[in-house]
């Protein structure tokens, strides 16, 4: 039951207090990056101070997560619970899909007409190609997890990689077709339609975007020879979840209307 | 056994002490980082309610002469006082340095993530803070309603982020604490042996988990209609001003239950501690009380929205379904009643606390009865009359749990103990004040007066009972003073503690006085008989 | 607009309710039973508090041992008792929601715009004010309300309404103004910087007056 209390008892260690800046760090950097480079740009239009602030944030932010990761990954002990901790985290990130999927019915609902108007037609085949990356890049890190699971490195590697590949290309998809969208007029600003089409679709990208950032947190350890199996299994149970609210993406948006 | 005593008595020097604890990832020496974050913020925005009552104390103008000046103070005392002091004192400060502890645990399942909320905790703070010094500061109010947060033209996206960054620190905490429940008991600690703090604070981090991505989502669509150009809360492009409302209130109701939830356990706690009794009826305090406040908080919100144009029915659904959560809290009342009978009470300053705690909470509670029956509430809404009701609760219940937990775990967090007669003096100064204040604000309210108000020209008869009410707030002021003096006495020239003060049989007491890194020296074996208010068996 | 539920049905003609009334009634009786309730629980605290309190150095509690059928009589009993309180008061409050809800038959109609910082009303003649509400003594008036902006909420401390009104629903509430006289209106949801100041008057005058003043006010229109 408890692992971690055990291990310590065995392996002896000094009762020193434990430190870490990383945390800190990445605190300090979320400020930049977040409320203070976004007020800078959108609140007071000082495009150059929020540049500044980005570049002052995304280097902190990359410098404290690759110094957790180097200081975590190797210790067995904080690792082996992620896996539990996962459905937490889960159920917490379904909310607020559920959260902005009522935001949407609420307006879907009391519309007079739908698609409001200025919507153009949205091409229905680009959101079945990405579901079909999706899906298949469910597999892979699956499969990427038995071949771990196995002893199998080299395979393990292989599998995440096309994982990661799958992602990206999701992403990229996705891109393109805002681009497209854009061109045709279609923006965040144009209706109800395109409030609810740009939030929901582009937080769930967000999600594939830390989807991938974890695979990649797992990926460079990795290729260096440290790895937590446990962080492996709650990445990827992350990533059948974002898969999962992809479904819903797409019959909600895409296809209900 | 843990080999090296020396390595414990060589002193660090300052550098290294000071790195030790901004760089801590041990739980305890988090959890009081987080206790100084809230007892500042309670500060600020406590001086913040003294220029609000000055301003109101008489009519007209008299600290400022421009509302939007008293906005921003509201804004920023009830945000703050929400956000950054009571629920981080009770889900950051009690839960992170209790919960190891009374479960036997050496610290959180995980030390960086627990760092990681306690800072972003702190980044929050800082962003608070930056109210005072940024052009154009929020002034939304703690609900931050559009049209009006759309349309202002003050910082919008301060509030939101706070409220990011707050509710990212209370998901990342509650993850951790939920696996740390789960999963790290001490052997032999079967659920039916917790504490009923790890109960509740278990409860609170279930409300936390479900209904802050809600707010969370709420808050992001005010960012991307503000600064984006969306159309969520736009009528004329299909929005729904409502909807936000329903989406606010939808976690920030059962948010009170996040403060109410672990308070109340907190209050078990010391009052078996000094009652030295069993919990009275445990499962029904567990399941029926928590378990039933759990289950209810979420389907009663539209008690905030009485007014606001809500279908009839809902209205009276949602009247019955605030009424009933009167049960639950009722049994747990009644837990706390029967912990008193046969005991050996002694009056110690925490329980003085808790004393207090029990005869304040029932009139907040029960003034919370007017607010939720629909037909009553359309005159009171926005009056006074609910400010009252929720300093009752929050302002005056919860915190005196909170400053009586701090006495509690005094001896404990600094190995030192405080002074009673100054504590004592200072808690009935405190009783004295709170009830001055908050209770002339019930009849203000009655009397019509709407809250948000910078002035007050319209019920000028009110200027005698709000000159009353500032009074009150300066003897709140000067009680906090008092105890925040009582805390430096303690620190400075208290006795030195033993481990275990109050003789409590629970877990976190059986450590040395402070507890060492890793918490215990071994780590407890529990018996067959043990448990954590097993008191009275041997008489 | 969403008006869906701005029309509520109205009530048979001849009787019109007393809200105030029945409102001062409702608050009395529910605050005799909040006092009883917290006197109770006050009183029991103060004795156990007393009675039981600490007689020598480390004594112990003699807690009692519940049976199981003990255990859960602790718990149900109690909780019907607390449910049938809470029953009765949703069935008084109900009982006067209706009433708040249910517009009387013969209600004159007003119509209300709400906007940062004033009220604009227009009455069914085509009239219009601003801040002053004009209507006739002995008339229920039901308002009709929605806000050109930000959410405000229309408040008559002395007729016990309050309703919220906001940008793009429609929303009523009414009252019944028996004899002349002001009253005050006030803005009970924060609308920003003049939030306190946004008040105006409803002059509640004889039924002929109100028709003169209608009659003028039409004529100034007309020129
Ligand atoms: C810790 C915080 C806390 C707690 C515990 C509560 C507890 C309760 N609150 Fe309160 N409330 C707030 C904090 C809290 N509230 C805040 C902050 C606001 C305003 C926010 C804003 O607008 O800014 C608010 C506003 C608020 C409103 C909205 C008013 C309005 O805006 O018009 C309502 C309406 O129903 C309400 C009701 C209740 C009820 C029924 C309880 C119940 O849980 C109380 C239950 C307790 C008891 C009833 C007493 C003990 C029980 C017994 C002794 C058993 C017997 C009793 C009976 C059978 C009646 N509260
Ligand atoms: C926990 C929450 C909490 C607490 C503790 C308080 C404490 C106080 N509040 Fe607050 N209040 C709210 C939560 C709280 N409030 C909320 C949520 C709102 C609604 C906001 C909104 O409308 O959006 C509100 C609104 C509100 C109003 C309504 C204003 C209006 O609507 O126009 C008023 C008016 O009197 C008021 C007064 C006070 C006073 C006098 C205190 C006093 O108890 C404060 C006394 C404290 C001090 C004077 C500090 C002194 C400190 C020191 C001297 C240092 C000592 C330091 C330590 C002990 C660490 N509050
Ligand atoms: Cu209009 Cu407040
Ligand atoms: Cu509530």
């Amino acid at each position: 039951m408890n692992e971690y209390a055990v291990e310590h008892e065995i392996s002896g260690h000094e009762p020193h207090w434990e430190t870490s800046p990383w945390p800190l760090v990445l605190s300090m950097a979320m400020l930049f990056v977040f409320p203070f480079a976004f007020s800078l740009y959108f609140v007071y239009g000082k495009p150059i101070m929020a540049i500044l602030s980005l570049g002052i944030g995304i280097p902190l932010t990359v410098l404290s997560v690759a110094g957790w990761i180097s200081e975590g990954v190797g210790q067995t002990r904080e690792p082996g619970y992620s896996v539990k901790a996962m459905p937490f985290f889960i159920v917490a990130e379904a909310f607020i899909f559920v959260a902005f999927f009522v935001g949407y019915w609420v307006m879907r609902l009391s519309a007079s007409s739908w698609p409001p108007a200025g919507t153009p037609e949205i091409a229905l085949t680009v959101p079945i190609i990405m579901t079909i990356v999706l899906v298949s890049s469910s597999f892979t890190i699956h499969l990427s997890e038995q071949k771990m699971e196995h002893g199998d490195r080299g395979g393990f590697l292989m599998w995440l990689i096309v994982t990661i590949i799958l992602g990206t290309l999701f992403l990229g998809l996705s891109m393109n077709e805002y681009s497209h969208l854009f061109a045709e007029g279609f923006n965040f600003k144009t209706n109800a339609y395109s409030t609810a089409f740009f939030s929901i679709t582009g937080f769930h990208a967000s999600h594939v975007f830390v989807g991938i950032a974890m695979f990649i947190c797992i990926l460079i350890p990795a290729l260096m020879g440290k790895m937590s199996k446990s962080f492996v299994k709650s990445a990827s149970m992350y990533w059948h979840f974002v898969d999962i609210i992809w479904f819903f993406v797409v019959t909600q948006v895409y296809f209900w209307s | 056994m843990y080999a090296t005593e020396e390595a414990l008595r060589h002193k660090p020097g300052f550098g290294q002490t000071l790195r030790e604890w901004i760089f801590t990832i041990d739980h305890k020496r988090i959890g009081i980082l987080y206790l100084i974050g809230s007892l500042a913020a309670f500060a600020v925005a406590g001086l913040m309610a003294l220029l609000i009552r000055i301003e109101l104390g008489s009519l007209g103008p008299t600290l400022t002469s421009n509302p939007g000046t008293y906005n921003v103070w509201l804004y920023f005392h009830g945000a703050a006082m929400i956000l950054a002091f009571q629920i981080p004192a009770l889900t950051g400060f009690l839960a992170n340095y209790l919960v190891p502890l009374m479960i036997g645990a050496r610290d959180m399942a995980f030390p960086r993530l627990n760092a990681l909320s306690l800072w972003l905790y702190w980044a929050g703070i800082i962003l608070a803070l930056l109210t005072f010094v940024i052009p154009d500061p929020p002034d939304v109010m703690w609900t931050g309603y559009p049209p009006y947060s759309l349309k202002t033209g003050g910082n919008t996206a301060f509030y939101v982020f706070t409220v990011h960054l707050m509710g990212f620190s209370s998901i990342v905490g509650g993850i951790n604490l939920l696996t740390t429940i789960f999963y790290m008991r001490a052997p032999g600690l079967k659920l039916n042996k917790l504490n009923i703090f790890v109960w509740s604070t278990m409860g609170a981090f279930v409300l936390q988990l479900v209904f802050i991505p809600v707010l969370a989502a709420a808050v992001t669509t005010l960012l991307f209609d503000k600064y984006l150009g969306t159309h969520f809360y736009d009528p004329a492009n299909g929005g729904d001003v409502l909807l936000y409302q329903n989406l606010f209130w939808f976690y920030s109701h059962p948010a009170v239950y996040v403060i109410l939830l672990p308070t109340i356990g907190m209050i078990f706690d010391i009052v078996a501690t000094f009652a030295k009794n069993r919990v009275f009826n445990y499962n029904m305090v567990v399941y029926g009380g928590i378990g039933g406040v759990v289950l209810m908080s979420g389907e009663v919100w539209i008690h905030h929205l009485f007014t606001s144009g809500m279908p009839d029915w809902i209205r009276i659904g949602m009247m019955i379904s605030t009424l009933l959560i009167s049960i639950p809290v009722g049994l747990l009342m009644i837990g706390l009643l029967g912990t008193l009978y046969r005991g050996a009470i002694q009056y110690t300053t925490p329980m003085l606390y808790a004393v207090g705690f029990i005869f304040l909470f029932l009139i907040g509670g029960l003034t919370g009865i007017p607010n939720a029956m629909t037909a009553i509430d359309l005159y009171i809404h926005d009056t006074h009359f609910v400010v009252a009701h929720f300093h009752y609760v929050m302002a005056v219940a919860t915190t005196f749990a909170i400053f009586g937990s701090v006495y509690y775990l005094f001896p404990k967090m600094t190995g030192r103990m405080y002074s009673e007669t100054l504590g004592k003096i200072g808690f009935f100064i405190l009783f004295a004040g709170v009830n001055i204040t908050f209770f002339t604000m019930f009849i203000v309210g009655f009397k019509g007066m709407p809250r948000r108000y910078y002035d007050y020209q319209q019920f000028p008869q009110l200027e005698g009972l709000h000159h009353i009410i500032t009074i009150g707030a300066y003897i709140i002021g000067i009680a906090a003073l008092l105890i925040l003096i009582s805390w430096i006495h303690g620190l400075i020239a208290g006795k030195k503690a033993p481990d275990n003060p109050w003789g409590s049989k629970s877990l976190e007491w059986t450590t040395s006085t402070p507890p060492p890194p890793g918490n215990f020296r071994e780590l407890p074996i529990l018996t067959e008989e043990w448990h954590p208010y097993g008191y009275g068996r041997s008489k | 607009m969403n008006e869906a539920f701005a029309y509520a049905e109205r009530g048979a003609p001849g009787q019109i309710p007393d809200v105030p009334g029945g409102w001062d009634h409702l608050f009395g009786e529910m605050l005799i039973d909040i006092t009883i309730i917290g006197i109770l629980f006050t009183v029991i605290t103060v004795y156990l508090l007393i009675r039981y309190r600490r007689r020598e150095q480390g004594q112990e509690g003699n807690p009692p041992r519940l049976t199981t059928a003990a255990a859960i009589g602790w718990a149900i009993i109690p909780a019907f008792i607390f449910m049938a309180d809470d029953f009765y008061l949703a069935a008084e409050g109900w009982t006067l929601f209706n009433e708040y809800r249910r517009v009387p038959e013969n209600a004159y109609e007003v119509k209300v715009e709400g906007s940062m910082w004033s009220w604009h009303f227009i009455y069914p003649e085509g009239v219009e004010s601003f801040g002053e509400l004009r209507v006739p003594a002995g008339t229920p008036v039901v308002v009709r309300m929605t806000s050109k902006d930000v959410v405000h909420s229309f408040f008559i401390p002395d007729f016990r309404v309050k309703q919220d009104m906001m940008p793009g629903r429609m929303t009523y509430l009414w009252f019944y103004p028996k004899a002349p006289g002001e009253h005050l209106i006030t803005c009970a949801e924060y609308c920003g910087l003049m939030h306190s100041g946004m008040k105006g008057m409803i002059k509640v005058v004889s039924q002929d007056e109100f028709n003169n003043w209608i009659e003028t006010e039409k004529k100034n229109n007309n020129t």
